[in-house]
Protein backbone atom coordinates (compact mmCIF):
# COMPACT_ATOMS: atom_id res chain seq x y z
CA UNK A 1 0.00 0.00 0.00
CA UNK A 2 1.37 3.43 -0.68
CA UNK A 3 2.02 4.01 3.13
CA UNK A 4 4.43 6.98 2.44
CA UNK A 5 2.06 9.31 -0.46
CA UNK A 6 -0.88 8.89 2.27
CA UNK A 7 1.21 10.35 5.02
CA UNK A 8 2.18 13.12 2.69
CA UNK A 9 -1.53 13.86 1.83
CA UNK A 10 -2.34 13.66 5.40
CA UNK A 11 0.12 15.86 6.65
CA UNK A 12 -0.32 19.17 4.71
CA UNK A 13 -4.44 17.98 5.45
CA UNK A 14 -3.25 18.94 8.99
CA UNK A 15 -2.11 22.11 7.46
CA UNK A 16 -4.76 22.91 5.88
CA UNK A 17 -6.58 22.40 8.78
CA UNK A 18 -4.45 24.81 10.71
CA UNK A 19 -5.30 26.95 8.13
CA UNK A 20 -8.42 27.35 8.16
CA UNK A 21 -8.91 26.66 11.88
CA UNK A 22 -6.97 30.04 11.77
CA UNK A 23 -9.15 32.00 9.32
CA UNK A 24 -12.07 30.42 11.12
CA UNK A 25 -10.51 32.47 14.34
CA UNK A 26 -9.54 35.11 12.70
CA UNK A 27 -13.11 36.28 11.31
CA UNK A 28 -14.42 35.15 14.58
CA UNK A 29 -12.57 37.84 16.39
CA UNK A 30 -12.60 40.43 13.06
CA UNK A 31 -16.70 40.49 12.53
CA UNK A 32 -18.27 39.00 16.16
CA UNK A 33 -15.32 39.35 18.93
CA UNK A 34 -14.41 37.05 21.69
CA UNK A 35 -16.39 39.30 24.75
CA UNK A 36 -19.83 38.68 25.92
CA UNK A 37 -20.97 42.14 24.73
CA UNK A 38 -19.76 41.78 21.38
CA UNK A 39 -21.21 38.53 20.36
CA UNK A 40 -24.74 40.29 22.23
CA UNK A 41 -24.10 43.38 19.75
CA UNK A 42 -22.98 41.37 16.98
CA UNK A 43 -26.54 39.85 17.14
CA UNK A 44 -28.56 42.02 18.90
CA UNK A 45 -27.58 44.93 17.09
CA UNK A 46 -25.71 48.34 19.08
CA UNK A 47 -27.01 51.83 18.77
CA UNK A 48 -23.82 53.21 19.61
CA UNK A 49 -22.04 51.67 16.88
CA UNK A 50 -25.08 52.03 14.76
CA UNK A 51 -25.29 47.75 14.06
CA UNK A 52 -28.72 46.86 13.22
CA UNK A 53 -29.57 43.38 14.38
CA UNK A 54 -29.14 40.19 13.14
CA UNK A 55 -32.28 38.62 11.30
CA UNK A 56 -33.43 34.68 11.59
CA UNK A 57 -33.05 34.60 7.95
CA UNK A 58 -29.37 36.34 7.78
CA UNK A 59 -28.26 34.18 10.33
CA UNK A 60 -29.50 30.74 8.25
CA UNK A 61 -27.57 32.31 5.38
CA UNK A 62 -24.48 31.54 7.45
CA UNK A 63 -24.94 28.90 9.47
CA UNK A 64 -26.38 26.82 6.06
CA UNK A 65 -22.83 26.17 4.69
CA UNK A 66 -21.16 25.32 7.93
CA UNK A 67 -23.56 22.63 8.75
CA UNK A 68 -22.38 21.02 5.75
CA UNK A 69 -18.77 22.11 6.07
CA UNK A 70 -18.31 21.18 9.78
CA UNK A 71 -19.89 17.87 9.97
CA UNK A 72 -17.55 16.78 6.52
CA UNK A 73 -14.16 18.54 8.34
CA UNK A 74 -15.31 16.82 11.55
CA UNK A 75 -15.70 13.29 10.15
CA UNK A 76 -12.34 13.12 7.84
CA UNK A 77 -10.10 14.87 10.44
CA UNK A 78 -11.40 12.01 13.33
CA UNK A 79 -11.29 9.35 10.69
CA UNK A 80 -7.79 9.62 10.10
CA UNK A 81 -7.56 8.36 14.13
CA UNK A 82 -8.63 5.15 12.96
CA UNK A 83 -5.52 4.59 11.40
CA UNK A 84 -3.34 5.43 14.86
CA UNK A 85 -3.26 3.51 18.48
CA UNK A 86 -5.73 5.91 19.63
CA UNK A 87 -8.55 3.87 17.76
CA UNK A 88 -11.08 1.73 19.92
CA UNK A 89 -10.04 4.11 23.16
CA UNK A 90 -12.68 6.21 25.20
CA UNK A 91 -10.61 9.11 24.75
CA UNK A 92 -11.24 8.76 20.89
CA UNK A 93 -14.83 8.42 21.42
CA UNK A 94 -14.47 11.42 23.61
CA UNK A 95 -13.36 13.44 21.02
CA UNK A 96 -15.56 12.47 18.57
CA UNK A 97 -19.05 13.90 20.81
CA UNK A 98 -16.86 16.87 22.04
CA UNK A 99 -15.80 18.14 18.38
CA UNK A 100 -19.60 17.12 17.25
CA UNK A 101 -21.82 18.78 20.42
CA UNK A 102 -19.37 21.94 20.25
CA UNK A 103 -19.65 22.22 16.27
CA UNK A 104 -23.74 22.22 17.04
CA UNK A 105 -23.55 24.61 19.52
CA UNK A 106 -21.03 26.86 17.85
CA UNK A 107 -23.66 26.70 14.66
CA UNK A 108 -26.94 26.81 16.83
CA UNK A 109 -26.13 28.82 19.76
CA UNK A 110 -26.91 32.63 17.51
CA UNK A 111 -30.36 30.93 17.26
CA UNK A 112 -31.13 31.02 21.19
CA UNK A 113 -29.53 34.30 21.20
CA UNK A 114 -31.88 36.16 18.69
CA UNK A 115 -34.82 34.41 20.47
CA UNK A 116 -33.80 36.25 23.48
CA UNK A 117 -31.40 34.28 25.89
CA UNK A 118 -28.39 36.38 26.27
CA UNK A 119 -26.48 33.59 28.20
CA UNK A 120 -26.03 31.65 24.92
CA UNK A 121 -23.51 34.25 23.74
CA UNK A 122 -21.04 32.45 26.35
CA UNK A 123 -22.13 29.27 24.98
CA UNK A 124 -21.09 30.40 21.51
CA UNK A 125 -17.77 31.65 22.85
CA UNK A 126 -17.02 28.45 24.76
CA UNK A 127 -18.61 26.35 22.28
CA UNK A 128 -16.12 28.07 19.38
CA UNK A 129 -13.18 27.35 21.62
CA UNK A 130 -13.73 23.55 22.65
CA UNK A 131 -14.38 23.00 18.87
CA UNK A 132 -10.97 24.60 18.16
CA UNK A 133 -9.40 22.84 20.59
CA UNK A 134 -11.05 19.62 20.13
CA UNK A 135 -9.45 19.63 16.05
CA UNK A 136 -6.34 20.94 17.48
CA UNK A 137 -5.62 18.47 19.91
CA UNK A 138 -7.09 15.39 16.90
CA UNK A 139 -4.48 17.33 14.69
CA UNK A 140 -1.97 16.59 17.00
CA UNK A 141 -2.49 13.13 17.44
CA UNK A 142 -2.27 12.80 13.97
CA UNK A 143 0.78 14.34 13.78
CA UNK A 144 2.13 12.30 16.30
CA UNK A 145 1.27 9.21 14.90
CA UNK A 146 2.88 10.25 11.59
CA UNK A 147 5.87 11.70 12.62
CA UNK A 148 7.07 9.49 15.74
CA UNK A 149 5.34 6.52 15.76
CA UNK B 1 -12.82 6.31 0.99
CA UNK B 2 -12.97 2.63 0.35
CA UNK B 3 -11.46 2.17 -3.20
CA UNK B 4 -7.87 2.35 -0.45
CA UNK B 5 -8.82 -1.00 0.78
CA UNK B 6 -9.88 -2.67 -2.84
CA UNK B 7 -7.06 -4.42 -3.72
CA UNK B 8 -7.73 -4.38 -7.45
CA UNK B 9 -9.65 -1.10 -8.39
CA UNK B 10 -8.99 -1.31 -11.89
CA UNK B 11 -11.04 -4.59 -12.17
CA UNK B 12 -13.93 -3.09 -9.43
CA UNK B 13 -17.05 -3.24 -11.51
CA UNK B 14 -18.32 -0.79 -8.78
CA UNK B 15 -15.33 0.96 -7.99
CA UNK B 16 -14.10 2.12 -11.25
CA UNK B 17 -16.93 3.59 -12.48
CA UNK B 18 -17.26 5.74 -9.23
CA UNK B 19 -13.83 6.33 -9.57
CA UNK B 20 -13.98 7.85 -13.08
CA UNK B 21 -17.17 9.97 -12.26
CA UNK B 22 -15.22 11.70 -9.12
CA UNK B 23 -12.12 12.28 -11.31
CA UNK B 24 -14.05 13.46 -14.24
CA UNK B 25 -16.05 16.10 -11.65
CA UNK B 26 -12.50 17.15 -9.71
CA UNK B 27 -11.13 17.83 -13.20
CA UNK B 28 -14.46 19.60 -13.85
CA UNK B 29 -13.86 21.75 -10.66
CA UNK B 30 -10.36 22.61 -11.65
CA UNK B 31 -10.97 24.51 -15.21
CA UNK B 32 -14.44 26.11 -13.74
CA UNK B 33 -12.84 27.01 -10.77
CA UNK B 34 -10.00 28.85 -13.41
CA UNK B 35 -13.13 30.61 -14.95
CA UNK B 36 -14.85 31.89 -11.63
CA UNK B 37 -11.56 33.20 -10.30
CA UNK B 38 -10.71 34.82 -13.44
CA UNK B 39 -14.07 36.86 -12.87
CA UNK B 40 -13.93 36.96 -9.16
CA UNK B 41 -10.21 37.82 -8.31
CA UNK B 42 -8.08 38.09 -11.47
CA UNK B 43 -5.61 36.03 -13.20
CA UNK B 44 -3.08 38.33 -13.66
CA UNK B 45 -0.74 40.63 -11.36
CA UNK B 46 -2.75 44.19 -12.14
CA UNK B 47 -6.37 42.90 -12.24
CA UNK B 48 -5.90 40.60 -8.61
CA UNK B 49 -4.11 44.17 -7.76
CA UNK B 50 -7.13 45.84 -8.90
CA UNK B 51 -9.40 43.71 -6.69
CA UNK B 52 -7.83 43.27 -3.75
CA UNK B 53 -6.57 47.29 -3.32
CA UNK B 54 -9.33 48.77 -5.79
CA UNK B 55 -8.72 51.62 -8.30
CA UNK B 56 -9.02 55.39 -7.82
CA UNK B 57 -8.79 56.40 -11.35
CA UNK B 58 -11.65 54.16 -12.09
CA UNK B 59 -13.39 54.60 -9.12
CA UNK B 60 -13.06 50.93 -7.73
CA UNK B 61 -13.21 50.31 -4.22
CA UNK B 62 -10.40 48.22 -2.45
CA UNK B 63 -12.33 44.72 -1.07
CA UNK B 64 -13.34 44.84 2.07
CA UNK B 65 -11.45 43.17 4.70
CA UNK B 66 -14.21 40.67 6.36
CA UNK B 67 -15.15 39.73 2.44
CA UNK B 68 -11.74 38.79 1.97
CA UNK B 69 -11.50 36.64 4.87
CA UNK B 70 -14.36 34.51 4.64
CA UNK B 71 -13.15 34.73 0.50
CA UNK B 72 -9.51 33.01 1.89
CA UNK B 73 -11.51 30.89 4.39
CA UNK B 74 -13.61 29.12 1.79
CA UNK B 75 -11.11 28.64 -0.33
CA UNK B 76 -9.08 26.87 2.23
CA UNK B 77 -12.08 24.42 2.78
CA UNK B 78 -12.69 23.48 -0.87
CA UNK B 79 -8.83 23.08 -1.64
CA UNK B 80 -8.44 20.81 1.58
CA UNK B 81 -11.22 18.95 0.37
CA UNK B 82 -10.78 18.51 -3.36
CA UNK B 83 -7.26 18.02 -2.89
CA UNK B 84 -7.54 15.21 -0.05
CA UNK B 85 -9.74 13.39 -2.57
CA UNK B 86 -7.58 13.76 -5.58
CA UNK B 87 -4.44 13.10 -3.70
CA UNK B 88 -5.99 9.93 -1.99
CA UNK B 89 -6.87 8.43 -5.52
CA UNK B 90 -3.61 9.16 -7.68
CA UNK B 91 -1.96 7.88 -4.41
CA UNK B 92 -3.87 4.25 -5.03
CA UNK B 93 -3.61 4.14 -8.65
CA UNK B 94 -0.52 4.94 -9.15
CA UNK B 95 1.79 4.07 -6.11
CA UNK B 96 4.01 2.22 -7.97
CA UNK B 97 5.50 5.18 -9.70
CA UNK B 98 8.88 6.36 -8.11
CA UNK B 99 7.77 10.55 -8.85
CA UNK B 100 3.82 10.04 -6.89
CA UNK B 101 5.31 11.65 -3.46
CA UNK B 102 7.00 14.27 -5.70
CA UNK B 103 3.81 15.06 -7.37
CA UNK B 104 1.97 15.11 -4.57
CA UNK B 105 4.37 17.27 -2.46
CA UNK B 106 4.50 19.80 -5.22
CA UNK B 107 0.36 20.31 -5.32
CA UNK B 108 -0.15 20.20 -1.84
CA UNK B 109 2.91 22.44 -1.20
CA UNK B 110 2.11 25.65 -3.99
CA UNK B 111 -1.38 24.54 -2.60
CA UNK B 112 -1.32 25.48 0.60
CA UNK B 113 1.20 28.66 -0.49
CA UNK B 114 -1.41 29.93 -2.45
CA UNK B 115 -3.85 31.61 -0.12
CA UNK B 116 -1.39 31.86 2.34
CA UNK B 117 0.68 34.57 -0.11
CA UNK B 118 -2.74 36.34 -0.99
CA UNK B 119 -3.35 37.21 2.66
CA UNK B 120 0.23 38.07 2.67
CA UNK B 121 -0.20 40.24 -0.36
CA UNK B 122 -3.43 41.70 1.14
CA UNK B 123 -2.04 42.52 4.77
CA UNK B 124 1.84 42.98 3.63
CA UNK B 125 3.09 43.81 0.56
CA UNK B 126 1.29 43.48 -3.16
CA UNK B 127 4.85 41.77 -4.15
CA UNK B 128 2.97 38.56 -2.93
CA UNK B 129 0.49 38.57 -5.64
CA UNK B 130 2.95 36.93 -8.31
CA UNK B 131 3.79 34.42 -6.08
CA UNK B 132 0.18 33.79 -5.48
CA UNK B 133 -0.86 33.86 -9.19
CA UNK B 134 2.08 31.34 -9.86
CA UNK B 135 1.58 28.94 -7.13
CA UNK B 136 -2.31 29.01 -8.13
CA UNK B 137 -1.71 27.73 -12.16
CA UNK B 138 0.65 25.80 -10.69
CA UNK B 139 -1.36 23.61 -8.74
CA UNK B 140 -4.22 23.89 -11.12
CA UNK B 141 -1.61 22.28 -13.52
CA UNK B 142 -0.67 19.77 -11.28
CA UNK B 143 -3.90 18.75 -9.94
CA UNK B 144 -5.06 18.27 -13.64
CA UNK B 145 -2.17 16.27 -14.25
CA UNK B 146 -2.84 14.25 -11.38
CA UNK B 147 -6.38 14.05 -12.72
CA UNK B 148 -6.06 12.89 -16.47
CA UNK B 149 -3.01 10.50 -15.17
CA UNK B 150 -5.51 8.63 -12.70
CA UNK B 151 -7.64 8.60 -14.84
CA UNK B 152 -5.47 6.97 -18.05
CA UNK B 153 -3.96 4.49 -14.98
CA UNK B 154 -7.77 3.56 -14.48
CA UNK B 155 -8.70 2.53 -17.78
CA UNK B 156 -6.03 2.36 -20.60
CA UNK B 157 -2.62 1.82 -19.00
CA UNK B 158 -1.76 -2.28 -18.28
Amino acid sequence: MPNSAYKVAISYFILFSFLLLGSGAWIFAQKIGFSYHSVLSYYLGDTATFASPKTYEGVLKTILPHIFAFGLFVMVVLHFVIFTTKRNTKEFTTLIYLAFLSAFFEIFSPFMILEGFEFFAYIKIFSFFLFEGTVLYTLFILFKSIFYN
Amino acid sequence: MRFTLIKNVKEDKAMKPLLNGLLLFILLYILFDIFVKSHTMGLSVSTVTTTLFGNADEFLDPMNESVFLEFVHMQIFFLMMILLTLSAVYARLLHKKSKTVLMLNILLFTALLTPLSLVAAYFYSAEFIGIYLFTFFTWHIVAFYMATASLWELNCAK
